[in-house]
């Protein structure tokens, strides 16, 4: 997949479409555009987007339960039978030239009629002192990718979303002790999560504290709260929600709300004719795979009538 | 399907496209039994050889993987510095290391390895023409890939690390390494996190970077772009 297989790369030809991002809302709309027989090129920064790093996925019509790296391999298999190139790569700005766009990323400039931009949330951080200092030696973003690194430890995880309760009971499958520290008064998981969060041994739930600082020597050690405390903890996951990645967007204008997010209708158009946005980079209030394939598909739809207006031959 | 044959199955298809040699050395530990015959004394070393020859063996004779004792060749291993087995070189024409494997590729691991080996073959890379622009601002490097077979986002990282390698003419080399097989290693970085890259031994990128941020840390400025 981002095996990068030059000879199904045109760097010279203007696609008819673009899509940026690796993730289901990319893929979805990849997917598409290709069945439109569309010359279509994915540039993702990462393949697999956030979905890929969670556990677990039981809300994905069709698929019971799968892992979010099973289910993106499934979206890589679909993509591949249908021979769509895919470029690791980060596109930084985007240009309009005449009838077309030109996207530059650091390696390359491509050209493309018309482009989805999928490009997702990064994840927010907590803003505290040691976050940075302890990233990757205790400090995580990522319960699947980091999780096995505290088998038989005591970790928290702060924050009180559906994906929060997700990661602490994935968390809790190998560590001694998990922590949630939310600073509201309960915890907004879905019900059966929450449910299961209730019934865990392993989790115990500290409202209405937030951190102030995490502490440790190489390794973290503890966390103060704003009541002044000093809590032992051996992992601090982060999961505090996320901030889009819309800043390609903006660089030719495309109009964006005060979150950021990209405002699209419901044919996934922004305000720039020929520039489509898809999934959790985009303004729709509930944010989750499905729901970023359903505009990815939205848009691979909408930039083919827009290219068929343009009377170009494919 | 089972994911072991999905696996199995990504190996045959791609490495049949294969279309010019390579050439691998893979060390290992051999200790000699009391009736002559030698057999692998490393735990790991069996399993690790199984896995490559799946490599080898689907790839219409392109590719050869040459397993060489330690205790054998010890000019060999001290000449690259093998201080312990498994361990897989990409060796360049000059006899340059370029990139070091103490992992093996399977799982998520199996298309950035494949996708390395194509590279090496000298298969068109995307990063080339950005690396060597700006290889005059590059030190000499070695870009180190602490990884799990877990880690979602470490096959990419691995993959872009390892183009980079090849694309930089010898100044930049990669070492792969499974911390779960290799815990002393992770222990000696007090790395808890996958993705963590270490370039030079100094500069840290924890978790899921793009090739941009690899480059710019390696260069320590701005990557220079010329279309
Ligand atoms: C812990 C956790 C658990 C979750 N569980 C579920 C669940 O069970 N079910 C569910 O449906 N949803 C779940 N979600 C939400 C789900 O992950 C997201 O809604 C979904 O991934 C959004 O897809 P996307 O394609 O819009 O964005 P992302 O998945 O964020 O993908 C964005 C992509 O764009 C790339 N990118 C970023 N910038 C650029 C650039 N400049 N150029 C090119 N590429 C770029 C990124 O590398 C990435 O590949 C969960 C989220 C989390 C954090």
């Amino acid at each position: 997949m981002f095996n990068i297989d030059m000879e199904s790369i045109d760097l010279e030809k203007i696609y008819d479409l673009i899509v940026l991002g690796g993730g289901p809302a990319a893929i979805g709309c990849a997917i598409y555009a290709a069945r439109f027989a569309m010359d279509v090129l994915v540039v993702g920064k990462t393949f697999g987007g956030l979905i890929a790093t969670t556990h677990i996925v039981e809300n994905y019509p069709a698929i019971t339960s799968i892992s979010g790296q099973g289910l993106m391999d499934m979206f890589k298999d679909h993509m591949d039978s249908l021979n769509i190139p895919y470029i690791s790569d980060a596109i930084r700005s985007i240009d309009k030239v005449d009838d077309h766009f030109e996207l530059h990323s650091f390696f390359q400039k491509f050209k493309a009629y018309s482009i989805c931009i999928s490009t997702g949330t990064e994840r927010r951080k907590l803003g505290v002192p040691g976050e940075e200092e302890f990233a990757g030696r205790g400090v995580s973003y990522c319960a699947t990718c980091d999780g096995p690194f505290f088998k038989d430890k005591i970790v928290c995880v702060i924050g009180g979303s559906d994906s929060a309760a997700k990661e602490a009971l994935f968390l809790a499958q190998n560590t001694k002790k998990v922590y949630i520290i939310y600073r509201g008064e309960e915890i907004r998981a879905e019900p059966i999560n929450k449910k299961r969060v209730y019934e865990n041994d392993k989790i115990e739930i500290i409202y209405k504290t937030k951190i102030v600082e995490i502490k440790g020597d190489n390794t973290v050690k503890s966390v103060i709260f704003d009541n002044g405390k000093e809590f032992d903890i051996d992992g601090v996951f982060i999961e505090i929600g996320s901030t889009p990645n819309s800043d390609v967007a903006k660089s030719i204008g495309v109009e964006t709300n005060v979150k950021g997010e990209i405002k699209i209708n419901r044919k996934s158009e922004t305000n720039i004719p020929g520039i489509f946005a898809a999934g959790d980079v985009a303004d729709a209030p509930f944010k989750q795979a499905i729901t970023g394939v359903s505009e990815g598909v939205i848009a691979a739809y909408s930039a083919f009538d827009y290219v068929k207006e343009m009377n170009i031959e494919y | 399907m089972s994911q072991d044959d999905r696996y199995k199955e990504i190996i045959k298809r791609e490495m049949a496209k294969l279309k010019k040699p390579v050439k691998l050395k893979v060390f290992t530990s051999q200790r000699v039994q009391p009736d002559g015959t030698k057999i692998r004394a490393c735990m790991d070393c069996g399993q690790f050889m199984v896995l490559l020859r799946v490599y080898e063996e689907n790839s219409n004779g392109m590719l050869t993987i040459e397993e060489l004792s330690i205790d054998d060749n010890p000019e060999f291993a001290k000449r690259y510095d093998i201080t312990r087995v498994p361990t897989i070189l990409f060796i360049d024409n000059n006899g340059r290391e370029i990139i070091r494997y103490l992992a093996a590729p399977k799982g998520g691991e199996i298309q950035p390895f494949i996708q390395t080996i194509f590279t090496f073959a000298g298969m068109p890379n995307y990063y080339e023409t950005t690396i060597r622009q700006n290889l005059d601002r590059i030190p000499p490097s070695t870009i180190k890939i602490m990884m799990t077979e877990t880690c979602p986002y470490c096959p990419q990282v691995i993959a872009i690390s390892n183009s980079f390698a090849i694309a930089s003419e010898g100044k930049i080399r990669t070492v792969v390494i499974d911390i779960m097989a290799n815990p002393d290693i992770g222990q000696y970085y007090d790395a808890a996190g996958v993705p963590y890259t270490i370039i030079n031994d100094q500069k840290t990128l924890v978790g899921m970077v793009g090739p941009n941020e690899i480059l710019k840390a390696l260069i320590g400025g701005n990557i220079r772009v010329q279309y």
